[in-house]
């Protein structure tokens, strides 16, 4: 209780609570603008949140994290198109509803509620879930957590939408720029070129801005060479749902926030994949399947209770084992890195309150985003409409002016334009740019417990196949990292029976 | 427009000539086993070493399904990506200005030209877009957080 009591002292500060209502709508604006992402909003802010005492900037980053998922939806529904790939699914009757039946209040409201509901639902289930696996986790040592890390770099396969063989191409090139700078076992000063900028490490901040932002900035502006984004001038009627509607799709939204957290809790996958298998499973359950496609509010409820739900659960393998599941919480637990949490089974005994603080946070997050959601939704429909012209100067500026400020380093600067330039072709020649960020951030974690766990059983590798727990998660990163060829071979066996 | 089966050959050699380079890079630490566990230069040297093996298959791979391969076009060379690359002069013109001039006043000349060359062209709105960032910048950055902006060398 006395670790429960802390955590709300934390939160419940006027700086800290009015950073998570400004992460939340800048989440959701930034969700809401076809072009942004996540992963940009994120990063863009990254540098800011290092501005707020204690967790006030992690709270902040939490907001930007469930309003932009939601955020997505309401492009989708307006314009058809999904501010981000999480609500694909949303547009398939969120659309249709707002434009052919002529209410687009209906489908923001469901899509609302549904959004807070997952969020909710997901987040309590983190709170009763992720102590239980922390404790479980306790018992892990060196080997462990080095077959843990393993594991964590092995969802690079599912992160790389593009080459599987590039994504680890990227990761691996991830983990050699986090050995630069002195070497945590041995003092070893390593790669640094002779200069004093790298002896700390390549600083991760300019990187997460350059890879993330700045590539994706360059990115649209090739994007919107030719297409003019398009606009709606929908009038938004009525925005809260009905209670018929409410009955109408309260068990689709019960399933598909089960769906939504299980799938966020399992690492390499997200709100995409959540969206769909739920909206799958709804459709499969409805007593309205061939109202599908055509508007059917089980549709819209399905789609964004899945995504958002994944945030909770994408939440438990970060805190309690310390594995990034996406480029988004990749970029959340180099947050608390940089905070001085580092995620894993310890973090809930040194540090319960912050802990604590988190838990409460994603849940205030999706309070928050509902609130916003139904108030100013007129508002945030306007922001649909801002125009990509005057948009991209603005996030160019502020890529610049956050890398700076972070550490007041003009180098860093320097960085973060050389990775947003590099960035740009990698992402046109199918890298992930996750899959490099998820290396660098594992890569510490990887290469201490390799170390280590030598160290423990003098010299020999026989550590890492005769313990069990390090065995299993082993052979799960090896299935993890083979899964794109197995499957293209199962694909190509059963194209051969056909 | 290039294909991606030449795309992945040169990324291959690239991928190649990185690993070599971390190799030899790695090797200039000690690499042997001790009682402290494997040497500095160990982690790295497998990494140098792994991606070397990365190339090798990506370059397999392309070869095997070349045909696949070359039906995927990457544009390069298109007027949408001259914009971009014009767009990384600018932004490396920038880079240069800001120590010359100074934050403000460099984003002041920034601000403009990125509009323009995104082809707009109304006035009123540049000039409104470029004083409001700025503004916005001065106020949040500089007073609000204290970030002392960089300052044009001929003033420090």
């Amino acid at each position: 209780m006395g670790d429960i009591a802390s955590a709300l002292s934390m939160i419940f500060i006027p700086a800290n609570l009015l950073g998570l209502v400004f992460g939340v709508a800048v989440g959701i604006a930034f969700g809401c603008m076809p072009g942004l992402s996540v992963n940009m909003g994120l990063a863009l802010l990254f540098p800011l949140a290092f501005s707020f005492d204690g967790v006030g900037g992690i709270l902040m980053l939490l907001g930007i994290y469930c309003g932009a998922i939601y955020g997505g939806s309401i492009s989708a529904i307006l314009l058809k198109t999904p501010g981000t790939p999480a609500s694909v699914a949303t547009t398939l009757d969120g659309y249709p509803m707002a434009a052919k039946m002529k209410q687009p209040g209906r489908a923001l409201g469901l899509s609302t509620m549904a959004s807070t509901f997952g969020g909710i639902f997901s987040t309590v289930c983190l709170i009763l879930l992720a102590p239980q696996l922390a404790k479980l986790a306790l018992q892990f040592s060196k080997p462990e957590y080095f077959a843990l890390a393993i594991f964590g770099l092995s969802i690079i396969t599912s992160v790389s939408s593009g080459s599987v063989i590039k994504g680890i191409m990227g990761g691996l090139i991830g983990l050699f720029l986090a050995t630069v700078g002195i070497d945590d076992m041995s003092g070893t000063i390593r790669f640094t070129l002779d200069t004093t900028y790298l002896l700390g490490g390549v600083s991760f901040i300019p990187i997460l801005i350059g890879v993330f932002a700045f590539a994706q900035v360059l990115g649209s502006i090739e994007e919107y060479y030719h297409n003019e984004r398009s606009e709606q001038h929908m009038t938004i009627d009525k925005v809260l749902p009905s209670m018929a509607d409410i009955k109408r799709v309260f068990a689709t939204l019960i399933r598909s926030s089960c769906i939504g957290t299980f799938i966020g809790c399992v690492p390499g996958t997200g709100g995409d994949i959540a969206s769909f298998v739920s909206y799958d499973q709804a459709k499969r359950w409805s007593k309205h399947k061939e109202n599908f496609g055509n508007g059917e509010p089980e549709g819209i409820v399905a789609s964004e209770s899945g995504n958002n739900a994944v945030s909770g659960g994408a939440f438990i393998p970060v805190l309690t084992l310390g594995i990034p599941g996406d480029g988004a919480t990749a970029i959340m637990m180099g947050a608390l890195m940089v905070q001085g949490l580092q995620p894993g089974p310890l973090l809930f005994i040194e540090k319960a309150p912050d802990v604590y603080a988190i838990f409460i946070g994603l849940l205030l997050a999706n309070i928050i985003m509902g609130i916003l959601g139904f108030s100013l939704i007129k508002l945030f429909v306007k922001v649909v409409n801002v125009p990509i012209h005057i948009l991209l100067p603005i996030i160019i500026m502020m890529t610049f002016v956050g890398t700076y400020s972070y550490n007041n380093s003009i180098n860093d600067v320097y960085l973060m334009v050389a990775s947003g330039f590099i960035g740009y072709f990698l992402n046109k020649l199918g890298f992930s740019m996750s899959a490099i960020i998820i290396g660098i951030i594992l890569g510490s974690m990887a290469e201490q417990n390799f170390v280590g766990s030598l160290i423990m059983s003098d010299g020999s590798f026989s550590i890492f196949y005769t313990r069990p727990l390090c065995l299993f998660f082993l052979i799960i990163a090896l299935l993890s990292l083979l899964s794109p060829f197995i499957g293209s071979v199962i694909r190509r066996m059963q194209r051969k029976n056909m | 427009m290039k294909n991606m089966a030449v795309c992945n050959y040169i990324i291959s050699l690239l991928g190649l000539l990185i690993s070599a380079c971390i190799m030899n890079a790695a090797s200039e630490f000690p690499l042997e086993f001790s009682v402290n566990g494997p040497g500095p230069g160990f982690w790295p040297f497998s990494l140098g070493a792994a991606l070397g093996v990365a190339a090798v298959i990506l370059f397999v791979y392309t070869f095997l399904h070349k045909e696949d391969l070359s039906q995927t076009r990457v544009a390069l060379t298109l007027p949408a990506n001259r914009r971009v690359y014009l767009m990384m002069g600018v932004i490396t013109i920038y880079c240069v200005l800001i120590n010359l001039l100074g934050f403000y006043p460099a984003s002041a000349v920034l601000i403009p030209i990125v509009m323009y060359f995104m082809d707009y062209h109304d006035k009123k709105v540049i000039a409104l877009t470029t004083v409001c960032t700025i503004i916005f910048i001065y106020l949040v950055f500089g007073e609000l957080l204290h970030t002392q902006m960089p300052q044009s060398i001929f003033l420090e």
